[in-house]
């Protein structure tokens, strides 16, 4: 999210010098999802320092039967730069939906996003990144 | 998905890559009904291939040595003693006792409670007031006093009952109450003991004296009274002290009244 890995180290200390003194404060963050949502607004805030991305409309398209195919041929970092190019809060629905850690109940509550704008930011991220697919990697015309 | 009402199409678009994280039912219903409709196999596929390629993503050393132990990220777990001493959980612990206490007294009051026991708690507050020079001296067994009382004062039935009636008397009178009416107090030697004889309450319908089985106690401010009904006269025992102090007297075999 930050594009720096230094700002990240930054960020995930600062994190969890947070939660140690919450913790010595006898009020020890009480779940997981507390250490994503710290991490995520202080990278919000930084982000929101530097230099930001032009955002264009994006063409979107439904998914496809062949998409498997086509993400097949991409590499992990062409992933990784797409989604970090995607607005927010689309950017991290779609980090966090991918890793497939969490539920849409923790997407939620780590996003303070409602069920249908959760729901909005991941299916247009799939469409889009359907239509950007299609651009990088066309698929194979049927035989 | 056209088939999908809008809700179901909602939480179908997030479903969980692994079928098997669905969190609640309606999400599993949702993912139920949308394997029915056309696109969500394609959609499915998809995520399954973008998840697959966010595993194979590299994590550079560095930052792996930044998670060294993956637990840390848990969060804490209360314990049953800090969930306890949480304030919000104290009070309504202490409310919900406050309450049971509360309702259990007035169970209790309800069990235990017995026509006439208003003027008796009144009565315990007579007898932790009299002085020993406001009752007139009469040293007799407690038993011969129901003729002082029908020939001198006209009380009918005011009679002393026999686990009683062999006490040693001290002191005499009667008095009339507001609420209790006519009212006998004799004073005993052993134990500074008191008597009480005052009518039964009356049932507003019948006219009837209401009455009850057995000996009812009442206790008040330190003074304990034990009380029967006979003949639409009630008769208490009274002592200053619990409730134990009384009980051998009730036990006693007693005699013909």
């Amino acid at each position: 999210m930050t594009g720096e890995a230094s700002k990240a180290q930054d960020i995930f200390q600062d994190t969890l010098r947070e939660a140690a003194f919450l913790a010595a404060n006898g009020e020890p963050p009480a779940d997981r999802c507390w250490f994503f949502r710290e991490a995520r607004w202080r990278c919000l805030d930084v982000v929101a320092h530097g230099v930001q991305p032009e955002h264009g409309a994006s063409e979107s398209t439904e998914v496809s039967p062949q998409a498997p195919e086509q993400i097949e041929q991409l590499e992990p970092e062409q992933l990784a730069i797409w989604i970090s190019a995607a607005p927010e809060p689309q950017r991290s629905a779609l980090a966090l939906y991918y890793l497939d850690e969490f539920n849409y109940r923790e997407m939620m509550s780590m996003l303070g996003l409602k069920l249908n704008e959760l729901s909005r930011a991941i299916a247009s991220g799939r469409r889009e990144f359907q239509a950007w697919l299609n651009t990088t990697v066309p698929a194979a015309a049927p035989e | 998905m056209k088939r999908l009402s809008r809700g179901l199409r909602t939480l179908a678009d997030c479903a969980p890559i692994a079928n098997a994280k669905a969190p609640d039912r309606r999400m599993r219903t949702a993912v139920s009904r949308a394997k029915r409709i056309e696109g969500f196999a394609a959609q499915q596929s998809f995520d399954r291939a973008v998840a697959k390629l966010v595993q194979a993503t590299p994590v550079s050393p560095e930052i792996q040595e930044w998670f060294p132990n993956e637990k840390m990220a848990e969060g804490a777990k209360r314990n049953w003693r800090k969930t306890a001493l949480h304030p919000a959980i104290l009070a309504i612990g202490i409310a919900l006792a406050v309450i049971a206490v509360v309702a259990w007294i007035k169970f209790d009051e309800q069990m235990h409670a017995f026509p006439g026991m208003a003027t008796a708690k009144k009565l315990l507050n007579v007898a932790a007031m009299t002085r020993p020079s406001e009752l007139e001296p009469m040293q007799t067994e407690a038993g011969t006093l129901s003729d002082l009382f029908f020939m001198k004062y006209r009380l009918e039935h005011y009679d002393v009952p026999p686990e009683f009636s062999r006490q040693r008397t001290i002191g005499v009178r009667v008095f009339d109450d507001d609420e209790a009416g006519q009212v006998a107090q004799i004073s005993l030697a052993e134990k500074r003991m008191q008597l009480f004889l005052f009518p039964a309450r009356r049932d507003s319908k019948t006219g009837k004296p209401e009455e009850f089985e057995g000996w009812r106690y009442v206790e008040q401010e330190g003074w304990t009274g034990a009380v029967q009904a006979h003949k639409g006269i009630l008769f208490m025992a009274v002592v200053r002290g619990p409730k134990k102090d009384l009980a051998p007297y009730l036990a006693a075999k007693p005699q013909l009244r």
